[in-house]
């Protein structure tokens, strides 16, 4: 639909060759700038250069107010921050605190691991040779025998509980019947209610404890030590805890790993002292007195 | 003295060149409130089809040519490719001008984003001819989405506060010429 204004009557062709020319105009830097890359984009950069800054005086207010902004946002930030840390540093001493708790814990086992039970208690460290074991008879082998003192009834440990005792001793080796095994039978004391107990085995990895006293004072879960009555055995030594079967019967869940007998240290007991006498009035020493006499 | 006619005209002339440059400006500034993976709505384009649609002759195609070289020098664009579409653009829409005065505003937008797709197709069609390297597809598209969505505000800015109207048919100007 043509425009009846009046300048339009001449200006539409004139317009149409001006918008082609600007058309061609177009093409034509496009492809100059496809071919000739690099120079026009020298070109772009010196006019970028020419144009942008003229732009600074406008520029810098507004990059002022940003930073103004910037500020504020980070003063806002330091706030946040600030309370973060002092979160943090709540936490951090809630752990200082455990941390302090653990080192106490750690020093006490520490001086605890300085505890000798008993000064005579050395041991011989054997390695077991063959572990005879079936779901008969209990047994491992040990490396150690009569030729290093080793006597028939002395306890073995591994690195945390009691595992048996020597039966059997030759001259390079000995045989540990261990408290799996249905002959075994040691005195044990249960913790902490004191009770006294016979630790039997009877072939399954959990040990029974026979005659028990007072059953309803053993719960499961209490320590189970040797109670060295008798006097073959050491006593406290670590045994195991109480656990109670499916059959409602109190047994023991070892400390030894039976899993992975490798060393085991035999424990050189010595024959408890006996008291032989009842125990008459003792007198000085001849020697005392006569010094005593001497200052008088 | 200079009629009326004319002062409005260039009045709004220079106007369409300082929202250019401002929005050019606001570009250039080193904060990109849209930096994190999505792109701004190209307001100038929009702005450009808006007027074309509305009074043509307050943007005449030397104008817009000026503006997007502009553009294209200024944002490391392919110089002229782009500037070359939208010249075809709007001539296209400037002739149809008058044939979509009543249109109401949806079809606008449909006419819009039509002819916003197809200089995306055509620019993108162009420049996989010349072998450039191309923005990726997804981001481009979202521009023109992002756009599309700010052109009724422009329009609606246009109308309110420039007073930039659809002329309705039949609608002489001050010297009772048909506009």
């Amino acid at each position: 639909m043509a425009r009846d204004r009046d300048d339009q009557d001449y200006l539409g062709p004139l317009r149409r060759i001006g918008i082609a020319a600007l058309v061609l105009v177009l093409a034509a830097s496009f492809l100059v700038w496809r071919i000739d890359s690099t120079r026009v984009e020298r070109f772009r950069n010196a006019f970028i250069d020419r144009f942008v800054p003229t732009f600074d005086w406008a520029m810098v207010p507004v990059t002022k107010a940003l930073g103004i902004v910037e500020g504020f946002q980070s003063y806002a930030r330091i706030v946040a921050q600030n309370q973060e840390l002092r979160r943090e540093l709540q936490q951090m001493k809630a752990w200082k605190e455990a941390a302090v708790q653990l080192e106490q814990q750690n020093a006490k086992l520490l001086a605890q691991n300085q505890v000798r039970l008993d000064p005579k208690l050395t041991s011989v460290s054997g390695v077991v040779l063959a572990d005879s074991g079936s779901p008969f008879r209990q047994s491992v082998l040990l490396n150690v025998g009569s030729r290093d003192g080793v006597v028939d009834g002395w306890a073995t440990m591994d690195g945390l509980g009691l595992v048996g005792r020597i039966s059997g001793v030759g001259r390079a080796t000995s045989r540990v019947v261990l408290l799996t095994d249905s002959s075994s039978r040691i005195p044990v004391t249960i913790q902490p209610s004191g009770q006294h107990a016979i630790l039997t085995g009877d072939n399954t990895p959990f040990p029974l404890l026979d005659f028990l006293e007072h059953p309803e004072q053993v719960r499961p879960g209490d320590r189970v030590i040797s109670s060295g009555d008798g006097g073959v055995f050491p006593a406290s030594l670590l045994v195991g805890q109480v656990l109670q079967g499916q059959d409602r019967r109190l047994r023991v869940r070892l400390s030894a790993d039976y899993e992975r007998l490798d060393f085991l240290r035999v424990l050189r007991s010595h024959p408890a002292e006996q008291l032989r006498d009842a125990g008459p009035l003792i007198p000085p020493a001849p020697a005392e007195v006569a010094a005593e006499g001497g200052n008088g | 003295m200079v009629d009326p006619l004319t002062t409005r005209r260039i009045a709004h002339r220079a106007l369409y060149l300082g929202l250019a440059l401002v929005v050019m400006f606001l570009r250039l500034l080193p904060v990109t409130p849209m930096s994190h993976g999505i792109p701004g709505p190209d307001l100038v384009l929009a702005l450009t089809l808006a007027w074309v649609l509305r009074r043509p002759d307050y943007v005449p195609a030397w104008l817009i040519v000026g503006v997007f070289l502009l553009e294209d020098v200024m944002y490391w664009q392919p110089i002229g490719l782009w500037t070359l579409v939208v010249l075809g653009s709007t001539e296209f829409l400037r002739a149809r001008e008058e044939a979509t005065r009543d249109l109401n505003f949806l079809f606008e937008m449909a006419l819009v984003a039509g002819v916003m797709a197809a200089m995306l197709v055509v620019n993108r069609m162009v420049l996989g001819l010349a072998v450039v390297e191309q923005p990726p597809l997804g981001l481009e598209l979202l521009r023109l989405l992002m756009t599309l969505a700010a052109y009724p505000f422009v329009v609606a800015l246009s109308a309110l506060g420039f007073g930039l109207k659809r002329a309705a048919l039949g609608e002489l100007d001050a010297h009772g010429h048909r506009i």
